[in-house]
């Protein structure tokens, strides 16, 4: 085997392995961005927790926005006659917590009164939907 | 919403699981230096002394990662990999450019492993560069001074600026010790001060300027290491250290108006580098058009470039360049040379490893939510370690004007070795610390 092409397989060696570097990096850094991905989904710890007044076992981590209503699809399915499919909903703007009704057809109470367009929520806040209830519990923020 | 990172970070076994990839790394890293040293031992048959340099790279890159492994199994698995690659193709670019030079530049790699790993395995170096504040930055301000008065110049040169200080044939330019030191007195001072700033700052939109109270020490000690630099002529230290300091100071304070005022000031020392320093008007003139004095003044740019349009896609190949052409390639110059001999795909290779070093210390940042000395830290060594491999990659495409540095742990120098290996060593502690 002359030089020349011992020379040349070692410079394809090279290149080869230059490339497979390159790969192997990028393949990490997939995989890297994956996983960082789903543990902070993971690990988001709930704003804090709806309970339920006279179900005190029934407890839903407070991760807006979600939804509240009869169909299966919510985030908190309200099984309740009065109740509508899609009936309220919880979203998060400029740092606070806001619900609203969504056109359901018996309303949304917040302790005790019917609520008219977006409401700030607050801890220790009453929802009612028909029969049922469920009061705020927020976390204790930092 | 509060999302605990510290925990979040330092799964049982999700994150740093990645032990196939690491080793996989450093087997191909292993694998392109090797065929490298072959090929060049191919070429100049009669030149066995090349092979130590191998072998002390190969020596310092196994025992680095038995070690690690050993002693700080937590740590971030991808910096190593990287850094290795990066010595190694800088000694066999070195051994190929200036085999005078290589063999120096081999045993240096020695110190700079051990640097390392002391600052990784041992948590000790972490706590003095943070209790031992003054002491270190007025040693190193001392160490400065004094190559104003004994500085030597290794190169022998008269005219050349005497960065050096030399002793029974060592020498070491302080200035190098002189950036992590820096960085670590800015982020324990910063840490310290953060809540207060960020008060100080908020009231500042309301009409009250940064307190000198706040900001005097820093600005003096950043104030007389930036004097000295530029009575030494250093002026690409000079400037690296006044951009991460600006940087540090904005992440450590989340005020965009820092940035704006960096920028200006940046402009500001510019423009008035160009009357002040001879070189510096030296260097913007060619920058602006090298073709006007390519064979004066402009050789070693214009050199570069052709050397860059030589490479092609593939490059060269190593030993069939020439990037003999370029003056002093061994050093500022080294990038240039190796887009000649392995081409665009060296060169991407190159820069995703400095991509990854970004990638991963400012990973490690965010891990150490907890601590801001830590998190700060780890930003600043970051950001000086690619700061200077960016505007020395930049300068050498002539997309900048030059600042003469060297480019890290590829560049022939060894304090710039040294201390680029010690960063590391931080940077790996940092990312395996106990929390």
């Amino acid at each position: 085997m002359s030089i020349e092409v011992a020379i040349f397989l070692l410079r394809l060696l090279a290149g080869i392995s230059l490339v497979a570097f390159l790969l192997t990096l990028f393949a990490v850094i997939m995989r890297q961005m994956r996983q960082s991905e789903a543990l902070l989904k993971l690990s988001a710890e709930p704003q804090g927790y709806l309970l339920r007044e006279d179900e005190p076992a029934e407890r839903h981590a407070l991760r807006p926005p979600l939804t509240l209503g009869r169909a299966g699809s919510n985030s908190i399915v309200v099984d309740d006659a009065f109740a509508s499919a899609l009936h309220a909903q919880i979203s998060e703007s400029e740092g606070k917590l806001w619900l609203e009704d969504c056109q359901s057809r018996n309303g949304t109470r917040l302790n005790g009164e019917p609520i008219g367009g977006r409401t700030i929520l607050a801890d220790g806040d009453i929802i009612g939907i028909g029969k049922w209830r469920y009061r705020l519990a927020l976390s204790t923020r930092e | 919403m509060r999302v605990d990172l510290t925990q979040s970070t330092a799964p049982p076994s999700g994150l740093h699981s990645g032990k196939g990839f690491r080793w996989a790394l450093l087997a191909l890293a292993c694998g392109f230096v090797l065929a490298g040293y072959t090929t060049l031992a191919l070429l100049r048959p009669g030149d066995p002394a090349l092979w130590s340099g191998f072998c002390l790279w190969l020596l310092c890159a196994a025992g680095g990662a038995f070690l690690l492994e050993l002693k700080l199994p937590a740590r971030d698995p991808y910096l190593y990999p990287a850094v290795m690659l990066l010595s190694g193709w800088g000694l066999l670019a070195i051994e190929r450019l200036a085999p005078a030079f290589a063999e120096r530049q081999a045993i240096w790699l020695v110190p700079a492993m051990a640097s390392m790993l002391l600052a990784a395995i041992f948590p000790q170096a972490l706590r003095w560069l943070r209790g031992y504040r003054y002491v270190l930055l007025t040693l190193a301000l001392a160490l400065l001074l004094a190559t104003i008065a004994v500085g030597t110049n290794p190169s022998g040169f008269e005219a050349a600026p005497r960065l050096w200080l030399g002793l029974g044939g060592i020498y070491f330019q302080p200035a190098e010790a002189m950036k992590v030191i820096l960085v670590a007195f800015f982020a324990s001072y910063l840490a310290e001060q953060s809540a207060t700033m960020r008060a100080l700052l908020g009231k500042a939109r309301a009409g009250m300027n940064l307190s000198p109270r706040l900001l005097g020490p820093i600005l003096l000690m950043w104030l007389l290491a930036l004097l000295i630099l530029l009575w030494q002529r250093d002026l690409g230290t000079a400037m690296l250290i006044f951009i991460v300091f600006m940087l540090l100071l904005y992440v450590a304070s989340g005020d965009w108006r820092i940035i704006a005022a960096a920028v200006m000031l940046v402009l500001l020392a510019a423009f008035a580098a160009y009357f002040l320093f001879d070189l510096v008007q030296l260097r913007v003139d060619i920058w602006v058009d090298p073709w006007a004095d390519a064979d004066g003044r402009a050789y070693q740019i214009v050199q570069s470039l052709m050397a860059f349009a030589a490479g092609g896609i593939f490059g060269s190949g190593l030993g069939m360049g020439a990037p003999g052409y370029i003056p002093v390639a061994h050093s500022d110059f080294i990038f240039a040379a190796i887009a000649e001999e392995w081409g665009l795909l060296g060169i991407i290779t190159l820069v995703s490893c400095y991509g990854l070093l970004a990638w991963r210390g400012f990973a490690i940042a965010l891990q150490r939510a907890g601590s801001a000395f830590g998190q700060l830290l780890a930003v600043g060594l970051t950001l000086m370690l690619v700061a200077q491999a960016l505007m020395i990659m930049a300068g050498v495409l002539k997309l900048l004007p030059l600042t003469g540095l060297t480019l890290p742990f590829i560049s022939y120098g060894g304090s710039s070795l040294l201390v680029s290996f010690f960063m590391v060593g931080i940077l790996l502690r940092l990312s395996a610390s106990e929390r």
